[in-house]
């Protein structure tokens, strides 16, 4: 069985749709933004794709709806009709905007009544609860969350489910906030100067729509494995395509050199979307929507050194 | 997904009755069961809310690491795993709170220290809840696949369900699923916030109910293939694992029952076995009026007259939101070890909108099939089986 060794897809995955959100909270766009400047109301941005205000929402699940609504909405119309769909977000923080205020009120009032919707938006999977009653979903609908690796996670998650059938379609996508201040989100990222680039703190809500269409097709993921370059015998093959190399926050300068050296081409797109955990999301929708043919590889390591990639092909 | 051919080869949990399952499932069948009581641990700041917690002597952040890892430990032992099996499982962690206990305890220490300073802004530095599975994964070497499932009361039960249909799939060769909540100030305010906790007393299925009160707890269990040669007294199979999120309600499984009757019938038919089958539920059970009402429902409608005896741990264990799953499991599969369905506690009246009574008194756990079900916040319904064979 060698699937299970590197957890490699057995076929391509067809991308249907894809979109990208990044801390200037313009969609499918690269825009100026600046850390200090953060986190910018999404109000806006919420009027455009969903048409009405999420009046008792947090700022998590308003990011969260937007990026995959948009998603959706760049799809073909009716999609998702009389399909089965799985939702699967990632998050390596999730809703701390709300977490933080309500465990302040906590303790500020030392056990009186803080509010109960920031409570009840801090819960976890109310972000996926709220996305999956915007886009008519039910079924299949997981939270998933792992540091730097949420986004590789649930998209190796949600290809097995579109392999096995129970699903038609996957949602895939990974969504952070950023909630300041900027030294407690690098804390909270494990972020020091040893073991990430030095670049500053964003947000994103970036989203895949993946399964078979008969239609139009944005490209393919071909793989997501989490080995390392040495181990992964399917990367030589990768390596002889010699495409785009996306590197992870926690990839360094030297390392991406070494990609250079094979005749990779960079791709750096955290510029534009700021340090998050599941930037490797922001990073792949933004290649698969870019102008660009080819294979975009992504790479990322975790503090404990655990290796993850994306491998997506765009014809 | 069927998962006929997945066994549960280990088990483990910590909870309020016990550092191990065998210990809490003794505890239960004994009736040893104390109730819910005030404070529990040091950075518990409001004495309003009673919990039930993991008795310990020190440091809260040693409880919490302690509680992980006597539950693993206990289900890598009771699964004779060899440190090679345990480095090629995939680890599932379901948790909600993760490690934020961490934030509460150095905050209220800090007040603590220095009672002549204003308090200091609460912040929050835990890496969120993967961080949790990054701590197991390398303390014990567990190099397979790895995810955390934060999905508040069903995490675990999820992360189950989510663990057999990949090694059904053939993706991955052996699950360690964790379940981990220690207590929070955050959770006990928050259920408070939405008028869902219980001041006197958690009475699930009971016409007197009026909320849940919070728990704590780890548990694990070990899913594998089928192994003919496991040494184990007993066999248990994990079967008809179904997960679903309906989207009406953020906070209730419906009122009518339909959307449990559904879940539960999935996971019959998965398992391709009729109602008459089940030898007994250990329902969700949380003690919050729409919570019981839609599961009791829901049970009734699918069971009708056939209802086998059906059993809430949470009058007993507490609540222990995303380790739930996991740990109610663990401390079910050492009750039907010994040969036992356990009793449910803190029932008194039956529900005229129910209908029916939850067991009232321990009966003997003979083979056969047990279901069990969780419906959490943001719609979310896991259902199975654990079959003793």
């Amino acid at each position: 069985m060698p699937d299970l060794e590197q957890n490699i897809f057995t076929s391509p995955v067809p991308v249907i749709a894809a979109s990208y959100l990044g801390p200037a909270l313009i969609a499918n766009q690269d825009a100026d933004w600046d850390e200090k400047k953060l986190p910018l109301s999404p109000d806006d941005l919420v009027q455009k794709i969903i048409g009405q205000p999420m009046r008792r929402a947090g700022r998590f699940i308003k990011l969260v709806c937007c990026g995959a609504l948009a998603c959706v909405q760049s799809a073909p119309k009716e999609i998702l009709r009389d399909k089965k769909v799985g939702i699967f977000l990632s998050t390596g923080l999730g809703n701390i905007d709300e977490i933080l205020p309500f465990i302040t009120q906590v303790f500020k009032h030392d056990g009186g009544f803080p509010s109960p919707n920031q409570f009840a938006n801090s819960v976890s999977n109310a972000a996926a609860f709220f996305l999956a009653r915007e886009a008519g979903i039910k079924g299949v609908v997981l939270t998933i969350s792992e540091e730097e690796m949420s986004f590789e996670s649930a998209l190796w998650l949600a290809q097995t489910y579109l392999e096995s059938g129970e699903i038609d379609l996957a949602l895939v996508g990974g969504c952070d906030v950023f909630t300041p201040t900027a030294a407690e989100a690098r804390e909270r990222m494990n972020l020091t100067s040893d073991n990430s680039r030095g670049l500053p703190v964003g947000e994103g809500s970036s989203w895949l729509l993946l399964g078979q269409n008969q239609g139009k097709k944005l490209g393919d993921i071909l793989l997501v494995c989490f080995t390392s370059p040495q181990e992964s015998g399917l990367l030589l093959g990768a390596e002889q395509k010699r495409g785009f190399f996306l590197p992870g926050f926690r990839i360094k300068e030297d390392q991406i050199d070494n990609w250079k050296g094979k005749n990779w081409q960079i791709y750096d797109y955290l510029p534009s979307c700021g340090i998050h955990s599941v930037a490797s999301a922001y990073g792949i929708a933004h290649a698969l929507l870019s102008e660009k043919t080819g294979a975009f590889l992504h790479y990322n390591i975790n503090s404990s050194g655990r290796h993850a990639f994306i491998l997506a092909q765009k014809k | 997904m069927s998962t006929n051919g997945i066994q549960v080869s280990g088990w483990g949990a910590v909870t309020t009755l016990g550092w191990s399952a065998p210990e809490s499932a003794e505890n239960l069948l004994a009736g040893k069961v104390a109730p819910a009581c005030f404070g529990g641990a040091p950075y518990l700041i409001n004495n309003e809310f009673k919990s039930f917690a993991v008795p310990y002597e020190g440091n809260p952040l040693d409880k919490a690491q302690k509680m992980l890892e006597c539950a693993l430990d206990e289900a890598i032992a009771r699964a004779e795993l060899s440190q090679a099996e345990i480095a090629e499982a995939s680890l599932f962690i379901g948790t909600t709170g993760g490690l934020f206990i961490r934030n509460e305890y150095e905050f209220t220490e800090e007040v603590r220290k220095n009672p002549d300073k204003e308090s200091p802004p609460i912040s929050c530095r835990n890496r969120g809840p993967g961080e949790v599975t990054q701590l197991v994964a390398d303390k014990y070497g567990i190099r397979g696949m790895a995810f955390t499932l934060s999905m508040a009361c069903v995490s675990s039960s999820h992360a189950l369900v989510v663990a057999a249909r990949l090694l059904e799939q053939g993706k991955i060769r052996r699950a360690i699923v964790v379940g981990f909540e220690p207590l929070l100030n955050l959770t006990l305010h928050g259920f408070a916030s939405l008028l869902l906790y219980d001041y006197e007393q958690c009475r699930p299925f009971c016409a007197t109910r009026s909320g849940m009160q919070i728990g704590e707890g780890a548990g694990v269990l070990i899913l594998e293939k089928y192994k003919k040669s496991s040494s184990a007294k007993n066999k248990y199979k994990f079967s008809g694992g179904y997960l679903y999120n309906d989207n009406n309600s953020l906070t209730s499984a419906g009122l009518d029952g339909e959307l449990v009757k559904n879940v539960v019938g999935q996971t019959l038919s998965l398992s391709r076995l009729g109602a008459a089958d089940i030898r007994g539920i250990k329902a969700h059970g949380t003690g919050t009026k729409d919570n019981d009402l839609s599961e009791g429902l829901g049970l009734l409608k699918l069971f009708g007259e056939k209802l086998p005896p059906v059993v809430s741990l949470k009058g007993a264990l507490g609540h222990a939101l995303g380790a739930a799953g996991t740990m109610e499991t663990a401390v079910w599969l050492s009750c039907l070890e010994k040969g036992v369905v356990p009793k449910s506690f803190g029932f008194s009246h039956v529900d005229p909108q129910i209908g029916f009574a939850p067991a009232l008194e321990n009966k003997p756990a003979t083979n056969g099939a047990y279901l069990c079900t969780f419906f959490g916040f943001g719609a979310t319904c896991t259902s199975y089986l654990i079959v003793k064979e």
